[in-house]
This record gives C-alpha cells, sequence and structure tokens, in this order.
C-alpha cells in the first residue's frame, strides 16, 4: 500500500529526530531529509487502496493524498523558515509526528480508531514548547497544550464510542446523540483553541516561535476537525429530520462566532505580530466550527476545502511574520513603521496571503466560506456572520497602514533582498556552504514565505484538485469508486459526503466497522 | 460477574488511586503501569493476543517513559522530586473511585445494550473521576502528565464498555496514543526538573517572587 512509505517515513523520522536532538546538526538534517522523503512518498500515493488489519483497515483518499503533500511542503518550508529565523530545536520531529499521524487519522475509516491518531498528534505538537534552557515555564506551557488535547481527545473517544453501536433500543435519543455532537464539537473547539477555550493558544504563541505555531494550532487540529466533520455528517447529520439538535447547535454557533469576530478584534489590538498570527488562525477555526455546525450533506465538500485553505494560508501568514521579524530584528507592530516601503518583496507577500485567506469572488476559498455560512445560519444573522468573516481585513489593514507609514529616522534604507552568494570556495566547500547559509538568512525566510503564499494561493483559488478532491468519499473499507486518474470512469459528484442520498446502482449500505446511527424503533 | 474480571478492575482502580494520591514520584510511575498493563484484559472476551500485545508493549513503554524521568541517582544530581499528591488523602479518593465505579456499574450501556462488561465501565468511570481533579488542578508536570494518561485510559475503558473489545488495529492505535502522551508528558517533566531545583512543579519554590505592595491608600499609612 502506497500510504505505509509515507507514515513509516514520517513516524520513524520523528522518532529518529526526538532520539538524537542532543545532537542538534544531526537532528536537524535527518529531519529534512525525512520530510523530503514525506514530501516524495505523499506525492507517491493512490487513491482507493485499502489495508486490511484484523477487521479494521486503512484506506487511501484523493483529499489525504492532498492534505499530505501540502503539509508535507509546508511543514517543510516551515522548518527551513524556522532555521533560517531561530525555532525549536524539536519542530521538525514534531512536524514529522503531526504527518504521521495525520495520515492515520484521515485513513483510518473507523472514527473511533480515527480520534485516537488525531489525538497522538496533539501529543507530538506539546513537544515543540521544549527549550534548553528556562524550561520549567516552556513546560508549563506544554502540559497546557497536551491537556488541552487529552481533553478534547477524550471526549472525542466517548462521543465516538456511544453513539458507534447499534442504538435502536436506546430510550433517550435525542439527548444521546445531542450530547455526543456537542462533546465532540467542543472538543473540535478545545483543539483549535477557539474562543473561550484559548488560553492555552495565547500561552503557546507568548512561548514559540511563529513559524511552529502552525503545526500545533493549525495543521494538528486540522487532521482532527476533519475526523470530526466525517462523523457528524455519518452519524449525527443523517437525524437532523427525526431529531431537533437546535439548542446544541446554537452553542457551537456561539462558540464559531465568537472566535471569528473576537480573534479578529485581539489580532488587531495586539502589538507583535506572533500574537496577530496566533489570534487570525482562531479565528479562521471558527469557519471549520461553522462547517462542524451545518450538519448538512451539502456543508461537506466546502469545509474541507476550507480547512485546506485555512491550513496552507495561515503556515503562509506565520512564515511572513517569522521573515519579517527576522528581517527587521523586531516583532512589535509599532517598531515596524515603513516595513513594506523598505521590503516589497514582504509587501507582495503579504498581500498574497491576504488574497488567499479572504479570497475573491470565485477563488474555491471565498465560496467555500460563503457556502458554510450560509448553510449554518440563515437570514440576516448569516449575512452578518458573513461579513465577520472579513474582518481579518482589519488587522491586514493595520499592518498595511504601519508599513507604508514613514519609517523612523534613520531607519529608510531599503532592505537588501539579492542573495549574496560569494565565489565558490572548492577546496573547503562545506566552509563556503555555512557562509553563504548565514550571510541568506532573512532572504531564505522571506523566500520560503513566498513559496508558501504562493502555494496558499493556489490552494485558494481551487488548484491541486482541491475543490475535487474535498468533495469526494472519506476512507472507506469498501472498494472506492473515487478516482480522479485519467480513463477513470467518474469523478465524485457534487458532493460525496458520508450522508448524502446514494445515487442509483450505488450501495447504502454502512461501512464496516462504522457506526450505524439508527432510529427505527 | 466474572471474578477474574473483578480482580483485574480493583486493580485497575487500585492502581488509579495510588497515582492520584502518591507522593513519591517513582510510586506513581509504577501504578500508572499496573493501570495501564490491567487495562486492556477488563474486557470480555479478551483481546486478540496481537492486539493485547501491543497494548501491554504500550503501556510498559509509557511508563517506563516517566519512570526514566523520575528516577533518582544523587550522583547524577537527580535528587527526589516529590510530586504534590492528592489534598485530601487515599481515603478519600478510594470513597470517590467507589462511588463513581458503582455509578459506570449502574449506567453501563448509558442507555442501551452495550459490547462490553460492566466492570469496564465501572472502572472507567472511577479512573476518570480520580483523574480529573489532577488534571484541572494540578501544580506540577508529573501530576498533570500522569492524570492525562490515566483519562485517556479512562476513555478507552468507557470504549470498550460500550462497544465491546477493540480489534487489533484499534489496540495498536491507543497503545501508539498513549506512548505519544506519556512520552510528550515525560519530556516536559524532564525539561521541568532541569531548571532550578523545582523538580516538576509549575513554579520553582526557590525563587522569590517580588513582594506586590498593597494597591492603593494603605491604611497605616494613612
Amino acid at each position: 500500500m502506497t500510504l505505509l512509505p509515507f507514515v513509516l517515513v514520517t513516524s520513524v523520522g520523528a522518532a529518529i529526530a526526538l532520539l538524537a536532538r542532543r545532537n542538534e546538526w544531526l537532528a536537524m538534517a535527518g529531519s529534512i531529509v525525512c520530510l523530503v522523503a514525506a514530501v516524495v512518498t505523499a506525492l507517491a500515493i493512490r487513491p482507493g487502496e485499502i489495508v486490511m488489519v484484523g477487521g479494521s483497515g486503512l484506506a487511501t483518499t484523493e483529499y489525504l493524498r492532498l492534505f499530505l503533500v501540502l503539509g508535507a511542503v509546508a511543514g517543510l518550508l516551515l522548518v527551513v523558515v524556522g532555521e533560517a529565523v531561530g525555532s525549536r530545536r524539536d519542530a521538525p520531529a514534531v512536524t514529522l509526528g503531526v504527518l504521521a499521524t495525520s495520515a492515520l487519522a484521515l485513513s483510518l475509516p473507523d472514527p473511533r480508531l480515527a480520534v485516537l491518531a488525531a489525538t497522538a498528534g496533539g501529543g507530538f505538537g506539546a513537544l515543540v514548547t521544549l527549550v534548553p534552557t528556562g524550561g520549567r515555564s516552556a513546560s508549563t506551557v506544554g502540559i497546557r497544550v497536551l491537556r488541552a488535547t487529552v481533553v478534547s481527545g477524550t471526549m472525542a473517544i466517548a462521543a465516538t464510542a456511544w453513539i458507534g453501536r447499534d442504538l435502536s433500543d436506546l430510550v433517550a435519543q435525542p439527548v444521546v446523540f445531542g450530547l455526543a455532537y456537542l462533546a465532540f464539537a467542543i472538543a473540535v473547539a478545545i483543539r483549535f483553541g477557539a474562543i473561550p477555550a484559548h488560553t492555552w493558544a495565547a500561552r503557546l504563541t507568548d512561548t514559540v516561535p511563529e513559524s511552529a505555531l502552525p503545526l500545533v494550532t493549525a495543521w494538528a487540529p486540522a487532521a482532527f476537525a476533519i475526523v470530526a466533520l466525517a462523523w457528524a455528517d455519518a452519524s449525527i447529520a443523517p437525524l437532523g429530520a427525526d431529531i431537533d439538535l437546535g439548542s446544541v447547535r446554537i452553542v457551537v454557533l456561539a462558540i464559531a462566532t465568537a472566535s471569528i469576530v473576537l480573534a479578529s478584534v485581539a489580532a488587531f489590538i495586539q502589538d507583535d505580530i506572533e500574537h496577530v498570527v496566533g489570534y487570525a488562525i482562531i479565528g479562521d477555526a471558527g469557519v471549520v466550527l461553522l462547517a462542524v455546525a451545518a450538519l448538512d450533506p451539502e456543508a461537506w465538500a466546502p469545509a474541507r476545502t476550507w480547512i485546506l485553505v485555512f491550513v496552507m494560508a495561515r503556515s503562509a501568514f506565520a512564515a511572513w511574520a517569522a521573515a519579517t521579524r527576522a528581517t527587521f530584528s523586531t516583532g512589535r507592530v509599532a517598531e515596524l513603521r515603513g516595513w513594506a516601503i523598505r521590503s516589497p518583496a514582504l509587501a507582495v507577500i503579504l498581500g498574497v496571503v491576504i488574497v488567499a485567506s479572504i479570497g475573491l469572488p470565485g477563488l474555491a476559498a471565498f465560496d467555500a466560506r460563503g457556502a458554510i455560512v450560509g448553510l449554518a445560519i440563515d437570514g440576516p444573522l448569516g449575512t452578518l456572520v458573513l461579513l465577520g468573516t472579513l474582518s481579518p481585513l482589519a488587522y491586514y489593514g493595520r499592518l498595511l497602514v504601519v508599513g507604508v507609514a514613514r519609517p523612523a529616522a534613520g531607519e529608510g534604507t531599503r532592505v537588501a533582498w539579492r542573495p549574496v552568494v560569494s565565489p565558490l570556495d572548492l577546496t573547503d566547500v562545506r566552509r563556503w556552504l555555512r557562509r553563504t547559509w548565514s550571510e541568506n538568512l532573512t532572504i531564505t525566510a522571506t523566500a520560503g514565505a513566498a513559496v508558501l503564499a504562493i502555494l496558499a494561493l493556489a490552494v485558494s483559488s481551487g488548484a491541486f484538485g482541491t475543490s475535487k478532491a474535498a468533495a469526494g468519499l472519506p476512507p472507506t473499507l469498501e472498494v472506492s469508486t473515487e478516482s480522479f486518474a485519467p480513463g477513470a470512469p467518474e469523478g465524485p459528484g457534487a458532493s460525496d459526503a458520508p450522508s448524502a442520498a446514494p445515487v442509483e446502482g450505488e450501495s447504502a449500505a454502512p461501512v464496516e466497522g462504522e457506526p450505524s446511527a439508527s432510529l427505527a424503533p | 460477574m466474572n471474578p477474574i474480571l473483578a480482580l483485574v478492575a480493583v486493580a485497575v482502580i487500585g492502581g488509579a488511586v495510588v497515582v492520584v494520591a502518591a507522593r513519591d514520584a517513582r510510586t506513581v510511575s509504577v501504578a500508572l503501569a499496573l493501570t495501564l498493563v490491567a487495562s486492556p484484559l477488563l474486557a470480555d472476551p479478551l483481546a486478540m493476543p496481537l492486539g493485547l500485545a501491543a497494548r501491554l508493549v504500550g503501556a510498559i513503554l509509557a511508563t517506563y517513559l516517566l519512570w526514566m524521568v523520575v528516577r533518582q541517582n544523587r550522583t547524577l544530581g537527580l535528587l527526589p522530586s516529590p510530586t504534590s499528591g492528592s489534598r485530601i488523602g487515599w481515603p478519600a479518593e478510594i470513597l470517590v473511585a467507589a462511588a463513581a465505579a458503582v455509578v459506570g456499574f449502574a449506567a453501563h450501556g448509558l442507555g442501551a445494550a452495550a459490547g462490553g462488561p460492566p466492570l469496564a465501565s465501572a472502572a472507567g468511570f472511577a479512573v476518570a473521576t480520580l483523574a480529573v481533579v489532577p488534571v484541572a488542578t494540578g501544580r506540577d508536570v508529573i501530576r498533570v502528565g500522569t492524570a492525562l494518561v490515566l483519562l485517556l485510559d479512562a476513555a478507552l475503558l468507557v470504549r470498550c464498555a460500550l462497544g465491546g473489545t477493540p480489534g487489533d488495529l484499534e489496540q495498536l492505535v491507543a497503545a501508539g496514543m498513549l506512548v505519544v502522551v506519556a512520552g510528550a508528558a515525560a519530556a516536559l517533566a524532564a525539561n521541568a526538573r532541569a531548571d532550578g531545583s523545582g523538580g516538576f512543579a509549575f513554579v520553582d519554590p526557590a525563587v522569590s517572587r517580588l513582594r506586590r505592595e498593597p494597591d492603593a491608600h494603605p491604611l497605616d499609612r494613612g
């Protein structure tokens, strides 16, 4: 099976990087080699494959492949940016660990198993707080990250177990389904650090560099959220006509809306750009929560499209923040006056990030976000929330206003943007490489941010088959009909959500090992 | 009721009581090993050998990672680093666990037919109840970290009680998850212990804090 090399490379790479962490050079080199191998093995994944283990198994999908390819590329670029501008020693190992667990979470058809893998991914995320000196406060932040991960994982395990069986003789079905749904939705909110469960994420933002932040607060929770979406769509959404989940949905909608609006407010008033990045991630995660609250098969494809856009755009924003901090030796917004004038390359990158994250009408991201809001909230309130999703323009605008302001006296010089490469010294290539690297740190970071921004814009516009992959089936142990290979009979329809009505000729039988929610007396 | 399963349930709950009540971090590790090793045995029918082996190896590896962190060796400068233990004492913890076990046993299936034994439900509820307080109020990394592992183990027990004995792949993934979480807790604990003389505490008590003056208009100064 083509997924196994990816899981092997990332999991073994993570273990090696953690075991060799005392030898920083060895750990870094090994991690980068494994990340490059992860990109290659992710590209080699073939959708529609199945591996049976006991009564359960793993299955690959086009969406899994795209998520892992983008994750491996973004992880590699973030590691390079982090290495250039200063990051955590364990960030590469954490990247590999998150990729390995995400691969398992997205390939396990049974949500009861998938939540275990997604929870393990959060466990890796806590390691990013480790520092060689002054470790006590970092450990305190790390254990809070672990606490958020485990509490949300426990809620998800309980929710999937509770209704992951025959419930035909259950006496209090609406209560059970409502509580299980609420537990999993709140678990997703906790994993993303959504408001009001954002304290751990805020402390994490104080502790880790920008380049490491998206791993813990975006990529790892994204896999968890995708599992939640598949579970809700297969187990809860089909019962929408039979049971009233209105009051429960209001709670989830309130958390989502509060996260979208208040995170933008918080990002607007922050003094440091790493806090702006941290709250920007929380705000975009609010849209994911809206998708969880929608409970509509039509939200399946937009939600999964938005998740890909979200993780890529926020990775690019974090890389931009890291490059900006390194270029100007400060992350305080007030001290960055004139940054866009002094470094036009960074200004262009931020512009691309803005377009990728906010989107333009016609782009996949813009349409997906609009569809999610429309399906989650009706009427004028929906319009208000849709306007709220544009609130990131406020903090982007503030950054741009500061960027075009007149620089402080004596700081008006332009930042060099061309690489500095001295003539190759064949007698001592290692020294030449080291010198070239150290002389181009900020340019390397800027280039990494630029590549990430372009990738984010491509995903936002629907390139790489994002929309088709997002509309595809979740992993299934039945023979998958999903294929976008040339000559394949037919791609998926508008929505292949688990709860979508089966088309003629297709079996509607439940997948082996998946919960069969039924209200039949 | 199967008496062997009852003994296993007592072992699981007893280990969890020691984990949350003991102050010696090494004792906590050994008790955690007992709970994690006994938990996968609390199933009817027993798990298949491959899955069971995965859980047992995972339990031993998870606790060994914590054991490496809490070991004492004065020649290496690893001084005894106690954890804060229970604030209400082990007898009270036993009563709390017993009450929760009764609730779990009575609520087995949570309103519908369940696939696993009621004793797993009882043990799961008891372990979860014991873990909640240290997770929420713990002030040192080992106490919170071991409680987090207990919380996950409780969730797995309840899952087994509701859905029946997990398959091989689920046992393998569960073992991996426990190892990752315990390993992360161990790494964080080691990082805290290496910083100053405060052991695993969130705040080093040896670091003096600035005395904060009264906010406004102290009465003794007129």
